[in-house]
């Protein structure tokens, strides 16, 4: 007999709804946790960041209201007391997890995992003991960090996300490493609170997730927003001295007061002794899976960004958690394959399905059809008409394949076009739907009309 | 004046073809030499060169229509001539006397020269498809509502029981059975929907994989994917051919197994002597060496008469892209190793380009198919019609195997004979391939042969 039906190593957002899943199917459930409950989303990731975004926004609005008929003499802000504002609510939301996983009945165990065997592991607690558990089945929902390559100077001065969200000064000249999702969120953070920013990427633009019409809409906000991008070389020679963090990039030296770091993540799979349990890796560490999150060992599942081919977002990772849950009490689930996608940045940008340049990819034949907020009253009444919505179809039956928004408010309205595309409906089903007026909302439908070339609210062409 | 383009006959028993591929538009100017299309035979696919210069006027045959040989598929002349609207139709059943064989293989599908008006016979084009001999369909009665009702729906009228005069279907039958076959309880997406209306998908016969047993476009993908498929013209070949042979001839099979460890030792020394021989070239030889001994399997047969083929023309089976062929390697018998050699690698680099001609892929005597580089134990081979048998050869393995009384480790190939039983009996086929196995085993033979 094992001490436990179900272990979750991990109390990230895939490692505790696992472990609460499981509970609700009447499994006998522990999770173990090294150091805060929530992980990385909730302790150093989505919710701290959208804290001080949301922090930095309502300072750029204050300052830019005079349009609305607002005049604010003079705006200033704490940066200290927004890191506090940020530390409270997620204090609040760890214990929140910590009631939930209680109530449940899962039992929570602080210490670091590692796989002694198949079913067994050991826990090196805080104190500096160490226990054994074993369990029938295992989750291993261990997550991932920020990659710190070795040819970076090791001083506090370059840092990955993590380190930045505790700064308790704004540096004043931030160099950013990487314009993907994280580079970018934070550069408009900081931006927006006055930092003078510069993005180095070494590909040839940055979030080359993103179809080339969306990127130029949020390059022109980020230009607006004073941020620097220099794209297709990297930074090199990147050196720490008098307080100050330089770097090449191509001719031109470049300095800041801080370098924050920001070119991926590495999964925590290396500590786990993973062979000790049979779990088979891939060079670079993930962990490869079917589609209920099954590795080769059939009693141990992973979720999360340690999988094979991981889209690495929180939401991905809570429904994978629950499928393997499910797996592990045999029910028959399976875990999503289209999984939405959205983007802090100023403005925001949500994705879903295949992009433009995907559906190419693949050989697709599509139709798009793209509404601008600019077009619509409520957007033009909250004074939100940058971006558009887009629509991706396939060209024979019209099944909607993927969506773009780009706009404030957009990775709220992307969750219309996911249940769209997940259920496989047409572009006459968004045509047809009634949307509330006056809603930012209205723009799926009205790209639906385009798509048709019966929009009443575009000029004729 | 116009000049014919005339569909070529590429080898004796050329019969007829089908233009796979245009590569020149109507109106476009060609000159001698220039590929104008890509035909397909029973065999293989070839390229056919124009010999007159000036502008394509006129196509008549299509791609994926196969017409006898001789046609006239088009008309080449100067820019602004007209050709006539539709080809000459002079039904003459004499075709006209076919090229010599061998200049007929070696010049590259050219269309003939000849005045093209003075000859021409032309039968009427047969459609591709008429070739698969599908039942002719069972004549549905129904009303033009009822058929409207059941294609909105996706569905299929052909199991509905009509209730009208002569068992007509008309619309409430059809909605009685939409009832009674579950239609109604039916879970579909809307995209799924579309793509089965689009296909003429039964969406009946399709399981829904979706939440709740909901057809999603993954199951309609699934259904299309199940729709019957024309094979080409050679799958067909194949099958018509591999069916006429297990129904008239009575196959049997003898195994044995050839300790080929000194063979293939005595390869990877000329190998490096630089003088290169494939495991392969050796059993064609041996094969050839073997035919020579027991003419009766290098016979035919008809049931009634049986006739000794006389030369070895031996077949080698290749595998290309979704098919077979089998080029003939021409009086084998008189062939030293390395021409033998040289030939087999011949024509394996034109099976795989797809260059053959059809008349090196026909006539062969005795077939010899090598599965040993796919991994196979032993495999048992169908006897090409009108030969009477075909050695199947599988893969050498490294296993332990008893040599003087004691185990060693030995490379080990099993060959499978299919023999015709009714002109080769037991004892015969296994001493034929006991001769084979016999001459692979001896090295001393090799050396004399090399």
């Amino acid at each position: 007999m094992y001490d436990y039906d179900v272990i979750v190593i991990g109390a990230g957002p895939g490692g505790y709804p696992a472990a609460i899943r499981s509970a609700q199917l009447g499994k006998k459930t522990a999770i173990i946790e090294k150091e805060a409950y929530g992980g990385t989303c909730l302790n150093w990731g989505c919710i701290p960041t959208k804290t001080l975004i949301a922090s930095a926004e309502r300072y750029h609005n204050a300052k830019h209201s005079d349009e609305f008929g607002i005049s604010t003499s003079r705006v200033s802000f704490d940066y200290s007391a927004m890191i506090n504002r940020k530390a409270e609510i997620v204090t609040k939301l760890t214990n929140g997890i910590q009631m939930l996983l209680k109530s449940n009945g899962v039992e929570m165990i602080n210490g670091t995992a590692r796989f002694e065997g198949t079913n067994r592991l050991s826990v090196l607690q805080l104190d500096g003991t160490t226990s054994w558990i074993s369990a029938a089945s295992v989750i291993i929902a261990a997550g991932s960090d920020s990659a710190m390559p070795g040819f970076l100077p090791k001083n506090k001065l370059v840092m990955d996300s993590r380190a930045f969200l505790d700064l308790k000064d704004l540096p004043k000249n931030l160099l950013v490493l990487g314009g993907g999702v994280i580079g970018c969120e934070f550069a408009c953070m900081a931006a927006a609170l006055g930092s003078k920013v510069t993005i180095v990427e070494m590909l040839d633009d940055v979030l080359m997730v993103l179809d080339r019409d969306v990127r130029r809409i949020l390059q022109k906000k980020m230009d607006d927003l004073g941020i620097k991008i220099m794209t297709g070389a990297p930074l090199i020679d990147i050196k720490v001295a008098k307080g100050k963090v330089t770097g090449q990039y191509k001719d031109k030296k470049l300095s800041g007061d801080a370098l924050l770091v920001s070119i991926g993540r590495t999964p925590n799979t290396a500590s786990l002794d993973l062979d000790r349990a049979g779990v088979k890796t891939e060079k670079n560490g993930t962990i490869p899976v079917n589609k209920q999150g099954r590795t080769n060992i059939a009693s141990i599942f992973a979720i999360g960004d340690l999988v094979c081919g991981s889209i690495q977002l929180a939401h991905a990772a809570t429904q994978q958690g629950v499928v393997a849950a499910e797996a592990i009490a045999g029910i028959k689930s399976s875990v999503e394959s289209m999984c939405p996608s959205c983007i802090f940045t100023m403005p925001e940008v949500g994705l879903a399905g295949i992009s433009e340049a995907q559906a190419k990819e693949e050989g697709r034949e599509i139709k798009t059809a793209l509404f601008p907020f600019a077009a619509l009253g409520k957007a033009m009444a909250a004074g939100s008409t940058e971006g558009f919505v887009k629509w991706i179809a396939d060209a024979e039956t019209g099944q909607l394949l993927g969506a773009q928004a780009v706009g404030n408010h957009a990775t709220e309205l992307i969750s219309e076009a996911a249940v769209a595309i997940r259920n496989e409906l047409t572009i006459d089903e968004i045509g047809n739907t009634i949307h509330c007026h006056p809603t930012l909302s209205e723009a799926w439908m009205e790209a639906a009309h385009v798509y048709h070339g019966h929009c009443i609210h575009m000029p004729k062409r | 004046m116009a000049q014919a383009v005339i569909f070529p006959k590429l080898g004796q028993t050329m019969e007829e073809g089908a233009i796979v591929k245009w590569l020149v538009n109507e109106g476009d100017s060609v000159k001698k030499g220039d590929i104008l299309f890509e035909i397909e035979t029973d065999k293989a696919n070839l390229e056919v060169e124009t010999f007159f210069e000036g502008f394509l006027l006129k196509i008549y045959i299509r791609e994926g229509i196969t017409v006898p040989v001789d046609t006239v598929v088009g008309y080449i002349g100067e820019k602004g001539e007209k050709a006539p609207a539709e080809p000459p139709k002079i039904e003459t059943p004499v075709a006209p006397p076919a090229p010599e064989p061998a200049k007929a293989a070696a010049s590259k599908a050219a269309a003939p020269q000849q005045q093209p008006l003075a000859q021409p016979p032309v039968a009427a084009p047969v459609a591709a498809a008429a070739v698969t001999k599908t039942p002719a369909p069972v004549k549905l009665i129904i009303s033009p509502r009822a058929r409207a009702v059941a294609k909105e729906a996706c569905i299929d009228p052909f199991p509905i029981k009509g209730s009208g005069p002569n068992g007509r279907i008309v619309e409430k039958d059809v909605r009685a059975y939409m009832q009674s076959s579950g239609f109604d309880t039916l879970r579909i997406t809307p995209a799924a929907k579309r793509l089965a209306t689009l296909n003429s998908i039964n969406i009946l016969s399709v399981r829904g994989s979706g939440d709740a047993g909901r057809i999603m476009t993954e199951d309609i993908e699934r259904a299309i994917k199940r729709k019957p498929v024309t094979m080409s013209r050679m799958r067909q070949v194949i099958a018509s051919r591999l069916v006429e042979s297990k129904q008239t001839i009575p196959h049997f099979y003898v195994t044995v197994k050839a300790d080929i460890t000194d063979l293939v030792k005595y390869r990877t020394m000329l190998k490096e002597q630089e003088i290169g021989y494939s495991i392969n070239d050796f059993i064609l030889e041996a094969v050839v060496l073997s035919l020579e001994e027991f003419p009766v399997v290098n016979s035919t047969t008809n049931g009634v008469t049986v006739s000794w083929r006389g030369d070895v023309d031996l077949g080698m089976a290749v595998s290309v892209e979704n098919g077979l062929l089998v080029p003939v390697i021409r009086a084998a018998q008189t062939l030293t190793m390395d021409e033998l050699k040289a030939q087999t690698k011949a024509l394996a680099i034109k099976s795989r380009e797809g260059k053959l001609t059809p008349d090196e892929m026909v006539g062969s005597s005795f077939t010899v198919s090598n599965m040993g580089m796919l991994g196979v134990d032993q495999f048992s081979a169908i006897i090409n019609p009108g030969e009477a048998g075909i050695l199947g050869v599988a893969s050498g393995r490294q296993v332990p195997a008893v040599v003087n009384g004691e185990i060693k480790i030995r490379t080990i190939m099993a060959m499978t004979f299919s023999a015709d039983h009714r002109i080769v009996d037991g004892a015969t086929a296994a001493e034929f391939i006991n001769a084979i196995k016999e001459k692979l085993e001896d090295v001393e033979l090799w050396k004399s042969l090399i």
